[in-house]
Protein backbone atom coordinates (compact mmCIF):
# COMPACT_ATOMS: atom_id res chain seq x y z
CA UNK A 1 0.00 0.00 0.00
CA UNK A 2 1.16 3.55 -0.90
CA UNK A 3 0.59 5.47 2.89
CA UNK A 4 2.83 5.22 5.39
CA UNK A 5 1.22 4.08 9.01
CA UNK A 6 3.54 7.04 10.74
CA UNK A 7 3.97 9.74 8.21
CA UNK A 8 0.64 12.09 9.31
CA UNK A 9 -1.13 10.52 12.11
CA UNK A 10 -1.89 13.99 13.28
CA UNK A 11 -3.07 15.48 10.41
CA UNK A 12 -6.44 14.71 8.11
CA UNK A 13 -7.15 11.57 6.70
CA UNK A 14 -5.56 10.39 4.06
CA UNK A 15 -7.33 9.90 1.05
CA UNK A 16 -6.25 6.07 1.34
CA UNK A 17 -7.69 3.00 2.95
CA UNK A 18 -8.43 2.73 6.71
CA UNK A 19 -9.11 0.03 9.04
CA UNK A 20 -11.98 -0.14 11.92
CA UNK A 21 -9.99 -0.46 14.81
CA UNK A 22 -12.04 -2.90 17.74
CA UNK A 23 -10.77 -3.76 21.51
CA UNK A 24 -9.95 -7.26 19.51
CA UNK A 25 -6.95 -5.82 17.58
CA UNK A 26 -5.78 -3.02 20.01
CA UNK A 27 -2.56 -5.12 21.10
CA UNK A 28 -1.82 -6.03 17.48
CA UNK A 29 -2.32 -2.64 15.99
CA UNK A 30 0.09 -1.45 18.06
CA UNK A 31 2.45 -4.52 17.91
CA UNK A 32 2.79 -4.29 13.80
CA UNK A 33 2.03 -1.37 12.82
CA UNK A 34 0.49 -2.35 9.62
CA UNK A 35 0.28 -0.15 6.59
CA UNK A 36 -2.92 1.16 6.90
CA UNK A 37 -3.83 4.86 5.74
CA UNK A 38 -6.23 5.72 9.13
CA UNK A 39 -8.02 4.04 12.06
CA UNK A 40 -11.55 4.77 13.13
CA UNK A 41 -13.22 3.60 16.29
CA UNK A 42 -16.62 4.50 17.95
CA UNK A 43 -16.66 7.04 19.78
CA UNK A 44 -18.89 5.53 22.45
CA UNK A 45 -15.91 2.99 23.40
CA UNK A 46 -13.88 5.55 24.43
CA UNK A 47 -16.08 7.73 26.70
CA UNK A 48 -14.42 6.58 29.44
CA UNK A 49 -12.23 8.35 32.28
CA UNK A 50 -9.49 5.92 31.59
CA UNK A 51 -8.40 1.68 31.59
CA UNK A 52 -6.39 -0.08 28.62
CA UNK A 53 -8.73 0.51 25.89
CA UNK A 54 -8.21 4.34 26.20
CA UNK A 55 -4.34 3.70 26.61
CA UNK A 56 -4.27 1.30 23.65
CA UNK A 57 -6.20 4.23 21.65
CA UNK A 58 -3.68 6.70 22.50
CA UNK A 59 -1.03 4.73 21.16
CA UNK A 60 -2.69 3.71 18.43
CA UNK A 61 -3.57 7.51 17.73
CA UNK A 62 0.94 8.08 17.79
CA UNK A 63 0.93 6.00 14.97
CA UNK A 64 -2.69 6.68 12.99
CA UNK A 65 -4.73 9.53 11.78
CA UNK A 66 -8.40 9.11 13.46
CA UNK A 67 -11.80 9.10 12.77
CA UNK A 68 -14.20 9.06 15.62
CA UNK A 69 -17.56 7.22 14.31
CA UNK A 70 -20.63 7.87 16.83
CA UNK A 71 -23.18 5.33 17.20
CA UNK A 72 -25.52 6.69 19.48
CA UNK A 73 -26.55 9.95 19.47
CA UNK A 74 -29.95 9.17 17.71
CA UNK A 75 -29.95 12.67 15.97
CA UNK A 76 -33.52 12.65 14.17
CA UNK A 77 -35.06 11.73 17.20
CA UNK A 78 -38.01 13.62 18.51
CA UNK A 79 -36.53 12.85 22.08
CA UNK A 80 -33.76 15.86 22.96
CA UNK A 81 -30.55 15.81 22.15
CA UNK A 82 -29.01 13.81 25.16
CA UNK A 83 -26.84 16.54 26.26
CA UNK A 84 -24.58 14.13 28.79
CA UNK A 85 -23.87 12.17 25.38
CA UNK A 86 -22.78 15.09 23.14
CA UNK A 87 -20.48 16.22 26.25
CA UNK A 88 -18.85 13.00 26.21
CA UNK A 89 -18.43 12.97 22.54
CA UNK A 90 -16.64 16.70 22.94
CA UNK A 91 -14.55 14.89 25.75
CA UNK A 92 -13.34 11.96 23.21
CA UNK A 93 -12.40 14.98 20.73
CA UNK A 94 -10.72 16.92 22.54
CA UNK A 95 -8.73 13.95 24.16
CA UNK A 96 -7.81 12.02 20.50
CA UNK A 97 -8.08 15.16 18.09
CA UNK A 98 -9.92 13.26 15.45
CA UNK A 99 -9.51 14.44 11.73
CA UNK A 100 -13.15 13.53 11.18
CA UNK A 101 -16.28 13.60 13.36
CA UNK A 102 -19.23 11.46 11.72
CA UNK A 103 -22.67 10.45 13.34
CA UNK A 104 -25.80 8.32 11.31
CA UNK A 105 -28.99 9.78 10.18
CA UNK A 106 -30.80 8.22 11.49
CA UNK A 107 -33.43 8.39 15.63
CA UNK A 108 -32.73 6.18 18.20
CA UNK A 109 -34.84 6.80 21.34
CA UNK A 110 -38.02 7.63 22.30
CA UNK A 111 -39.72 9.11 25.43
CA UNK A 112 -36.37 8.07 27.10
CA UNK A 113 -35.91 4.72 26.03
CA UNK A 114 -32.85 4.29 23.93
CA UNK A 115 -33.33 1.53 21.20
CA UNK A 116 -29.45 1.45 20.64
CA UNK A 117 -30.21 0.84 17.12
CA UNK A 118 -30.24 3.02 13.83
CA UNK A 119 -33.80 3.61 12.87
CA UNK A 120 -34.75 4.69 9.90
CA UNK A 121 -36.31 8.44 9.07
CA UNK A 122 -39.02 9.19 6.81
CA UNK A 123 -37.51 11.07 3.74
CA UNK A 124 -39.62 14.36 4.43
CA UNK A 125 -39.29 17.92 4.30
CA UNK A 126 -40.27 17.58 7.97
CA UNK A 127 -38.15 15.09 8.87
CA UNK A 128 -34.89 17.33 6.82
CA UNK A 129 -35.47 20.18 8.80
CA UNK A 130 -35.83 18.03 11.94
CA UNK A 131 -32.41 16.05 11.26
CA UNK A 132 -30.72 19.14 9.64
CA UNK A 133 -31.48 21.60 12.76
CA UNK A 134 -30.41 18.71 15.25
CA UNK A 135 -26.87 18.11 12.94
CA UNK A 136 -26.44 22.26 13.12
CA UNK A 137 -26.95 22.57 16.72
CA UNK A 138 -24.95 19.77 17.24
CA UNK A 139 -21.67 21.54 14.67
CA UNK A 140 -22.12 24.47 16.58
CA UNK A 141 -21.69 22.66 20.13
CA UNK A 142 -18.62 20.64 18.79
CA UNK A 143 -17.61 23.82 16.88
CA UNK A 144 -16.99 21.81 14.14
CA UNK A 145 -18.67 19.92 10.88
CA UNK A 146 -19.72 16.19 11.29
CA UNK A 147 -20.28 13.70 8.96
CA UNK A 148 -23.66 12.04 8.37
CA UNK A 149 -23.94 8.28 7.34
CA UNK A 150 -26.71 6.82 4.77
CA UNK A 151 -28.75 3.98 6.80
CA UNK A 152 -29.12 -0.01 6.15
CA UNK A 153 -32.90 -0.17 5.94
CA UNK A 154 -34.99 -2.76 6.70
CA UNK A 155 -37.85 -1.35 6.04
CA UNK A 156 -39.22 2.45 4.04
CA UNK A 157 -41.99 4.86 4.93
CA UNK A 158 -45.04 5.19 2.80
CA UNK A 159 -44.78 8.92 4.06
CA UNK A 160 -41.75 9.67 1.97
CA UNK A 161 -42.01 12.31 -0.47
CA UNK A 162 -38.06 12.37 -1.17
CA UNK A 163 -35.54 9.94 -2.66
CA UNK A 164 -32.55 8.89 0.08
CA UNK A 165 -30.52 11.09 -1.62
CA UNK A 166 -32.54 14.00 -2.17
CA UNK A 167 -32.82 13.78 1.59
CA UNK A 168 -29.14 13.89 2.55
CA UNK A 169 -28.76 16.57 -0.06
CA UNK A 170 -31.44 18.62 1.11
CA UNK A 171 -29.93 17.75 5.04
CA UNK A 172 -26.32 18.72 3.78
CA UNK A 173 -27.76 22.40 2.35
CA UNK A 174 -29.57 22.99 5.39
CA UNK A 175 -26.98 22.26 7.78
CA UNK A 176 -23.76 22.37 6.55
CA UNK A 177 -22.32 18.75 7.05
CA UNK A 178 -20.59 16.63 5.43
CA UNK A 179 -21.46 12.75 4.41
CA UNK A 180 -20.47 9.60 5.36
CA UNK A 181 -21.10 7.67 2.31
CA UNK A 182 -21.67 3.55 3.50
CA UNK A 183 -21.86 1.83 0.04
CA UNK A 184 -22.48 -1.66 1.66
CA UNK A 185 -25.74 0.65 3.24
CA UNK A 186 -26.90 1.50 -0.36
CA UNK A 187 -26.46 -2.12 -1.41
CA UNK A 188 -28.43 -3.37 1.34
CA UNK A 189 -31.00 -0.74 0.92
CA UNK A 190 -31.44 -1.44 -3.33
CA UNK A 191 -32.17 -5.63 -2.11
CA UNK A 192 -34.35 -4.29 1.33
CA UNK A 193 -36.05 -1.48 0.29
CA UNK A 194 -35.76 -1.32 -3.72
CA UNK A 195 -33.55 1.51 -3.84
CA UNK A 196 -31.65 2.73 -6.88
CA UNK A 197 -28.09 2.39 -5.49
CA UNK A 198 -26.28 3.56 -8.66
CA UNK A 199 -28.86 6.51 -8.81
CA UNK A 200 -28.75 7.14 -4.74
CA UNK A 201 -24.50 7.47 -5.13
CA UNK A 202 -25.22 9.59 -8.14
CA UNK A 203 -27.41 12.03 -6.64
CA UNK A 204 -25.52 12.84 -3.69
CA UNK A 205 -23.73 16.23 -3.58
CA UNK A 206 -20.33 15.03 -4.42
CA UNK A 207 -18.22 17.64 -2.96
CA UNK A 208 -19.62 16.57 0.21
CA UNK A 209 -18.74 13.25 0.58
CA UNK A 210 -15.42 12.85 2.58
CA UNK A 211 -15.69 9.28 3.40
CA UNK A 212 -16.84 5.97 2.24
CA UNK A 213 -17.59 2.90 4.34
CA UNK A 214 -17.48 -0.89 2.91
CA UNK A 215 -18.15 -4.01 5.00
CA UNK A 216 -19.75 -7.26 4.60
CA UNK A 217 -23.60 -8.31 4.93
CA UNK A 218 -25.60 -11.63 5.44
CA UNK A 219 -28.52 -12.67 3.04
CA UNK A 220 -30.94 -13.78 4.80
CA UNK A 221 -34.64 -15.46 3.69
CA UNK A 222 -37.66 -13.94 6.00
CA UNK A 223 -40.96 -15.77 4.34
CA UNK A 224 -40.77 -14.98 0.32
CA UNK A 225 -38.30 -11.97 0.72
CA UNK A 226 -34.68 -12.08 0.73
CA UNK A 227 -33.24 -9.54 2.90
CA UNK A 228 -29.78 -8.62 3.62
CA UNK A 229 -28.53 -7.57 7.27
CA UNK A 230 -25.91 -5.36 7.56
CA UNK A 231 -24.06 -7.56 10.28
CA UNK A 232 -20.47 -6.38 9.13
CA UNK A 233 -19.25 -9.96 9.99
CA UNK A 234 -17.69 -10.83 6.68
CA UNK A 235 -15.59 -9.76 3.76
CA UNK A 236 -16.96 -7.01 1.26
CA UNK A 237 -19.06 -8.72 -1.31
CA UNK A 238 -18.43 -8.23 -4.95
CA UNK A 239 -21.60 -6.69 -5.48
CA UNK A 240 -20.24 -4.05 -2.99
CA UNK A 241 -17.16 -3.87 -4.96
CA UNK A 242 -18.55 -3.06 -8.20
CA UNK A 243 -20.76 -0.44 -6.39
CA UNK A 244 -17.67 1.29 -4.52
CA UNK A 245 -16.06 0.99 -7.60
CA UNK A 246 -18.89 3.13 -9.05
CA UNK A 247 -18.62 5.66 -6.61
CA UNK A 248 -15.01 6.07 -6.67
CA UNK A 249 -15.15 7.02 -10.14
CA UNK A 250 -17.69 9.21 -10.40
CA UNK A 251 -16.28 10.89 -6.13
CA UNK A 252 -12.54 10.32 -7.04
CA UNK A 253 -10.23 9.20 -4.11
CA UNK A 254 -12.46 9.16 -0.91
CA UNK A 255 -10.67 8.31 2.48
CA UNK A 256 -12.48 4.53 2.56
CA UNK A 257 -12.97 2.28 5.92
CA UNK A 258 -12.97 -1.15 6.18
CA UNK A 259 -15.74 -1.91 9.06
CA UNK A 260 -15.87 -5.42 10.75
CA UNK A 261 -17.70 -5.34 13.86
CA UNK A 262 -19.35 -9.44 14.54
CA UNK A 263 -17.08 -12.48 13.81
CA UNK A 264 -14.21 -10.55 14.06
CA UNK A 265 -11.41 -11.73 11.97
CA UNK A 266 -7.48 -11.61 12.44
CA UNK A 267 -6.23 -8.12 12.17
CA UNK A 268 -4.51 -9.49 8.71
CA UNK A 269 -7.92 -9.67 7.26
CA UNK A 270 -9.09 -6.28 7.78
CA UNK A 271 -5.44 -5.20 6.45
CA UNK A 272 -6.07 -7.37 3.02
CA UNK A 273 -9.30 -5.86 2.87
CA UNK A 274 -7.92 -2.27 2.95
CA UNK A 275 -4.96 -3.03 0.72
CA UNK A 276 -8.04 -4.04 -1.97
CA UNK A 277 -9.33 -0.91 -1.36
CA UNK A 278 -6.24 0.51 -1.56
CA UNK A 279 -5.86 -0.55 -5.19
CA UNK A 280 -8.97 0.92 -6.14
CA UNK A 281 -8.29 4.23 -4.97
CA UNK A 282 -4.64 3.89 -6.83
CA UNK A 283 -6.43 3.22 -10.05
CA UNK A 284 -8.71 6.19 -9.78
CA UNK A 285 -5.60 8.63 -9.19
CA UNK A 286 -4.06 6.92 -11.75
CA UNK A 287 -6.60 8.07 -14.05
CA UNK A 288 -6.75 11.29 -12.74
CA UNK A 289 -3.30 11.60 -13.33
CA UNK B 1 -49.65 11.36 7.06
CA UNK B 2 -48.10 10.58 10.26
CA UNK B 3 -46.17 13.51 11.27
CA UNK B 4 -42.50 12.03 12.39
CA UNK B 5 -43.23 12.35 16.45
CA UNK B 6 -45.96 10.25 16.09
CA UNK B 7 -43.88 7.70 13.24
CA UNK B 8 -41.57 7.43 16.20
CA UNK B 9 -43.89 6.52 18.78
CA UNK B 10 -45.67 4.26 16.85
CA UNK B 11 -42.49 2.21 16.17
CA UNK B 12 -41.54 2.83 19.54
CA UNK B 13 -44.65 0.96 20.43
CA UNK B 14 -43.70 -1.36 17.87
CA UNK B 15 -40.10 -2.34 19.14
CA UNK B 16 -41.39 -2.40 22.99
CA UNK B 17 -43.94 -5.32 21.67
CA UNK B 18 -47.06 -3.69 21.91
CA UNK B 19 -49.60 -3.51 19.09
CA UNK B 20 -48.42 -1.02 16.88
CA UNK B 21 -50.64 -0.06 13.76
CA UNK B 22 -47.96 0.61 11.11
CA UNK B 23 -48.90 -1.15 8.44
CA UNK B 24 -50.11 1.94 6.26
CA UNK B 25 -46.83 3.59 7.22
CA UNK B 26 -44.47 1.02 5.96
CA UNK B 27 -44.14 -0.10 2.37
CA UNK B 28 -44.71 -3.79 1.72
CA UNK B 29 -42.99 -4.87 -1.06
CA UNK B 30 -43.20 -8.40 -0.60
CA UNK B 31 -42.66 -8.18 3.53
CA UNK B 32 -45.65 -6.91 5.70
CA UNK B 33 -44.96 -4.33 8.23
CA UNK B 34 -44.77 -6.35 11.06
CA UNK B 35 -41.57 -8.61 9.42
CA UNK B 36 -39.53 -5.74 8.73
CA UNK B 37 -40.40 -4.21 12.29
CA UNK B 38 -39.64 -7.82 13.83
CA UNK B 39 -36.10 -7.39 12.13
CA UNK B 40 -35.68 -4.34 14.41
CA UNK B 41 -37.12 -5.89 17.24
CA UNK B 42 -34.57 -8.39 17.22
CA UNK B 43 -31.35 -6.46 16.77
CA UNK B 44 -32.44 -4.12 19.37
CA UNK B 45 -32.64 -6.88 22.01
CA UNK B 46 -29.87 -8.88 20.56
CA UNK B 47 -27.09 -5.21 21.02
CA UNK B 48 -29.16 -4.99 24.63
CA UNK B 49 -28.19 -8.45 25.36
CA UNK B 50 -24.48 -8.63 23.65
CA UNK B 51 -23.60 -5.47 26.25
CA UNK B 52 -25.22 -6.89 28.98
CA UNK B 53 -23.19 -10.38 28.38
CA UNK B 54 -19.90 -8.44 27.27
CA UNK B 55 -20.30 -7.02 31.21
CA UNK B 56 -21.47 -10.28 32.31
CA UNK B 57 -19.44 -12.59 30.98
CA UNK B 58 -18.86 -15.19 34.25
CA UNK B 59 -23.05 -15.02 35.18
CA UNK B 60 -23.62 -15.37 31.15
CA UNK B 61 -21.20 -18.99 31.00
CA UNK B 62 -22.57 -20.19 34.87
CA UNK B 63 -25.97 -19.52 33.59
CA UNK B 64 -26.00 -20.85 29.79
CA UNK B 65 -27.25 -18.70 27.31
CA UNK B 66 -31.14 -19.25 27.39
CA UNK B 67 -31.04 -18.71 30.84
CA UNK B 68 -29.07 -15.76 30.27
CA UNK B 69 -31.21 -14.16 27.63
CA UNK B 70 -34.52 -14.93 29.84
CA UNK B 71 -32.77 -12.86 32.60
CA UNK B 72 -31.83 -10.18 30.28
CA UNK B 73 -35.59 -9.86 29.16
CA UNK B 74 -36.59 -9.38 32.39
CA UNK B 75 -34.04 -6.93 33.44
CA UNK B 76 -34.82 -4.99 30.08
CA UNK B 77 -38.60 -4.82 30.94
CA UNK B 78 -37.74 -3.35 34.24
CA UNK B 79 -34.52 -1.23 33.17
CA UNK B 80 -34.32 -0.50 29.31
CA UNK B 81 -31.69 1.45 27.54
CA UNK B 82 -31.63 5.46 28.75
CA UNK B 83 -28.34 6.34 26.55
CA UNK B 84 -26.98 6.17 23.28
CA UNK B 85 -23.44 4.57 25.14
CA UNK B 86 -24.03 0.61 25.95
CA UNK B 87 -21.69 0.81 28.43
CA UNK B 88 -23.95 1.86 31.51
CA UNK B 89 -26.74 -0.84 30.61
CA UNK B 90 -25.62 -3.14 33.19
CA UNK B 91 -25.28 -1.20 36.38
CA UNK B 92 -29.26 -2.51 37.73
CA UNK B 93 -28.55 -5.91 37.27
CA UNK B 94 -27.03 -7.26 40.03
CA UNK B 95 -29.89 -5.14 42.21
CA UNK B 96 -32.76 -6.85 39.59
CA UNK B 97 -31.30 -10.22 40.05
CA UNK B 98 -31.22 -9.21 44.14
CA UNK B 99 -34.86 -8.90 43.66
CA UNK B 100 -36.18 -11.52 41.36
CA UNK B 101 -33.82 -14.73 41.75
CA UNK B 102 -33.59 -14.41 45.57
CA UNK B 103 -36.31 -17.18 46.09
CA UNK B 104 -34.97 -18.97 43.24
CA UNK B 105 -31.88 -21.25 44.49
CA UNK B 106 -30.06 -18.82 42.42
CA UNK B 107 -29.39 -15.75 44.91
CA UNK B 108 -25.81 -15.90 44.31
CA UNK B 109 -25.93 -14.70 40.67
CA UNK B 110 -26.76 -10.95 42.56
CA UNK B 111 -23.92 -10.99 44.20
CA UNK B 112 -21.83 -12.42 41.49
CA UNK B 113 -23.49 -9.41 39.20
CA UNK B 114 -22.06 -7.02 41.95
CA UNK B 115 -18.40 -8.84 41.40
CA UNK B 116 -18.79 -8.04 37.21
CA UNK B 117 -20.16 -4.68 37.78
CA UNK B 118 -17.31 -3.47 40.15
CA UNK B 119 -14.91 -5.15 37.52
CA UNK B 120 -16.75 -2.86 34.47
CA UNK B 121 -15.99 0.14 36.56
CA UNK B 122 -12.65 -0.43 37.64
CA UNK B 123 -11.56 -1.57 33.92
CA UNK B 124 -12.45 2.23 32.74
CA UNK B 125 -12.07 4.06 35.97
CA UNK B 126 -8.85 7.26 35.37
CA UNK B 127 -5.47 5.89 36.15
CA UNK B 128 -3.82 8.00 38.53
CA UNK B 129 0.11 8.42 39.16
CA UNK B 130 1.35 6.07 42.15
CA UNK B 131 3.32 7.21 45.02
CA UNK B 132 5.45 4.67 46.69
CA UNK B 133 5.76 3.92 50.86
CA UNK B 134 8.20 5.85 51.46
CA UNK B 135 5.75 8.52 51.44
CA UNK B 136 5.73 7.32 54.93
CA UNK B 137 8.88 7.29 55.91
CA UNK B 138 9.87 8.89 59.12
CA UNK B 139 6.58 9.55 60.42
CA UNK B 140 5.58 9.21 63.89
CA UNK B 141 2.96 6.50 65.09
CA UNK B 142 0.93 9.79 65.98
CA UNK B 143 1.60 11.39 62.34
CA UNK B 144 0.79 7.85 61.21
CA UNK B 145 -2.38 7.83 62.67
CA UNK B 146 -3.47 10.91 61.36
CA UNK B 147 -2.58 10.56 57.96
CA UNK B 148 -4.82 10.07 54.95
CA UNK B 149 -4.41 8.09 51.71
CA UNK B 150 -5.83 8.57 48.51
CA UNK B 151 -6.29 5.63 46.26
CA UNK B 152 -6.93 4.63 42.85
CA UNK B 153 -9.64 5.89 41.27
CA UNK B 154 -10.70 2.17 39.76
CA UNK B 155 -10.39 0.57 43.66
CA UNK B 156 -13.69 -1.33 44.33
CA UNK B 157 -14.79 -3.05 47.06
CA UNK B 158 -17.42 -6.26 47.20
CA UNK B 159 -18.18 -8.82 50.32
CA UNK B 160 -20.58 -11.57 49.27
CA UNK B 161 -22.04 -14.03 51.45
CA UNK B 162 -21.70 -16.89 49.02
CA UNK B 163 -17.80 -17.72 47.30
CA UNK B 164 -17.97 -15.09 44.13
CA UNK B 165 -14.32 -14.39 43.49
CA UNK B 166 -14.06 -18.54 43.56
CA UNK B 167 -16.90 -18.76 40.90
CA UNK B 168 -15.15 -15.68 38.93
CA UNK B 169 -11.87 -17.37 38.63
CA UNK B 170 -13.36 -20.90 37.78
CA UNK B 171 -14.37 -19.28 34.61
CA UNK B 172 -12.58 -17.27 32.88
CA UNK B 173 -11.82 -17.42 29.58
CA UNK B 174 -8.68 -19.59 29.81
CA UNK B 175 -10.47 -21.40 33.35
CA UNK B 176 -12.30 -25.06 33.12
CA UNK B 177 -15.66 -23.43 34.14
CA UNK B 178 -15.25 -26.26 37.56
CA UNK B 179 -18.37 -26.05 39.87
CA UNK B 180 -17.62 -24.46 42.84
CA UNK B 181 -18.93 -25.43 46.13
CA UNK B 182 -21.36 -22.44 46.73
CA UNK B 183 -21.92 -23.38 50.80
CA UNK B 184 -18.35 -22.32 51.64
CA UNK B 185 -19.22 -18.49 52.46
CA UNK B 186 -18.52 -15.36 51.43
CA UNK B 187 -15.57 -13.60 50.20
CA UNK B 188 -14.54 -10.04 50.62
CA UNK B 189 -13.06 -8.99 47.19
CA UNK B 190 -10.82 -5.52 46.36
CA UNK B 191 -11.32 -4.64 42.59
CA UNK B 192 -8.88 -2.32 40.59
CA UNK B 193 -7.59 -2.35 37.40
CA UNK B 194 -4.03 -1.23 36.46
CA UNK B 195 -1.77 -1.17 32.88
CA UNK B 196 -2.21 -5.23 32.75
CA UNK B 197 -5.61 -5.45 33.45
CA UNK B 198 -8.28 -6.32 36.27
CA UNK B 199 -6.61 -7.22 39.49
CA UNK B 200 -8.89 -9.18 41.96
CA UNK B 201 -7.82 -9.86 45.52
CA UNK B 202 -9.45 -11.62 48.40
CA UNK B 203 -8.98 -10.06 51.54
CA UNK B 204 -9.90 -10.16 54.86
CA UNK B 205 -13.78 -8.45 55.90
CA UNK B 206 -11.97 -5.93 58.00
CA UNK B 207 -9.47 -5.22 55.72
CA UNK B 208 -11.92 -4.60 52.66
CA UNK B 209 -13.83 -2.31 55.49
CA UNK B 210 -10.63 -0.46 56.45
CA UNK B 211 -9.99 0.20 52.73
CA UNK B 212 -13.09 1.72 52.12
CA UNK B 213 -12.92 3.91 55.47
CA UNK B 214 -9.77 5.27 53.44
CA UNK B 215 -11.88 5.77 50.37
CA UNK B 216 -14.30 8.02 52.49
CA UNK B 217 -11.42 10.00 53.61
CA UNK B 218 -10.71 8.67 56.87
CA UNK B 219 -7.30 8.81 58.13
CA UNK B 220 -5.47 5.58 59.40
CA UNK B 221 -6.02 5.72 62.79
CA UNK B 222 -9.53 6.33 62.38
CA UNK B 223 -9.83 3.86 59.03
CA UNK B 224 -8.26 0.76 61.95
CA UNK B 225 -10.67 1.82 64.57
CA UNK B 226 -13.91 1.43 62.59
CA UNK B 227 -12.89 -1.04 60.79
CA UNK B 228 -11.97 -3.37 63.61
CA UNK B 229 -8.58 -4.34 61.04
CA UNK B 230 -6.15 -6.25 63.78
CA UNK B 231 -3.09 -4.30 63.39
CA UNK B 232 -0.84 -7.18 63.41
CA UNK B 233 -2.65 -7.14 59.29
CA UNK B 234 -1.92 -3.39 58.99
CA UNK B 235 1.33 -3.90 57.30
CA UNK B 236 0.66 -6.74 55.18
CA UNK B 237 -2.50 -4.70 54.05
CA UNK B 238 -0.65 -1.25 53.64
CA UNK B 239 2.23 -3.36 51.49
CA UNK B 240 -0.46 -4.45 48.81
CA UNK B 241 -2.06 -1.27 48.31
CA UNK B 242 1.77 0.34 47.91
CA UNK B 243 2.82 -2.98 45.47
CA UNK B 244 -0.41 -2.76 43.84
CA UNK B 245 -0.17 0.96 42.62
CA UNK B 246 -3.15 1.42 44.59
CA UNK B 247 -2.40 4.66 46.25
CA UNK B 248 -2.05 7.86 44.90
CA UNK B 249 -1.96 10.14 47.48
CA UNK B 250 -0.77 10.97 50.84
CA UNK B 251 -2.12 13.63 52.83
CA UNK B 252 -1.52 14.69 56.75
CA UNK B 253 -0.01 16.60 59.57
CA UNK B 254 3.74 15.99 58.24
CA UNK B 255 3.03 17.00 55.08
CA UNK B 256 1.12 20.48 55.84
CA UNK B 257 -1.92 19.02 54.29
CA UNK B 258 -0.35 18.65 50.16
CA UNK B 259 -0.51 15.60 48.41
CA UNK B 260 2.47 14.10 47.74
Amino acid sequence: MSSSPTANSSGPVPAGAGIGLRSAHHEALVRERPAVGWIEVHTENYFHDGGPHLTALERAREAYPLSLHGVGMGLGSVDPIDRSHLARVARAIERFEPALVSEHACWGSHDGENFNDLLPLPYTDEAVVHLADRVAEVQDLLGRQILIENLSCYLSYSSSRLTEWEFLAAVVERAGCGLLLDVNNAYVNSVNVGLDAKAFIDGLPAGAVQEIHLAGHTRRQVGERTILLDDHGSRVPEAVWRLYEHAIARLGAVPTLIEWDTNVPDLSVLVDEAARAQRRLDGVRGLAA
Amino acid sequence: MASLPELQARFAAALRGNASPMEPDVVGDGLEAAGRLDIYRNNSRAVFEGALERTYPVLRRRVGEDYFRQLAHGYRQRFPSRSGDLHGVGEHFARHLAGTEAESGYAWLAELAELEWACECAFVAAREQPVGPQALAGLTPDELALTRLRLQPSLRGVSSSFPVLDVWRANQPDADGHAVDLARGGQCVLVSCGVDGLELVEVSAAALAFTQQLQAGAPLGSAVDESGLDLAELPGLLGMLFSGSLVTGVTGPAMEGAPK
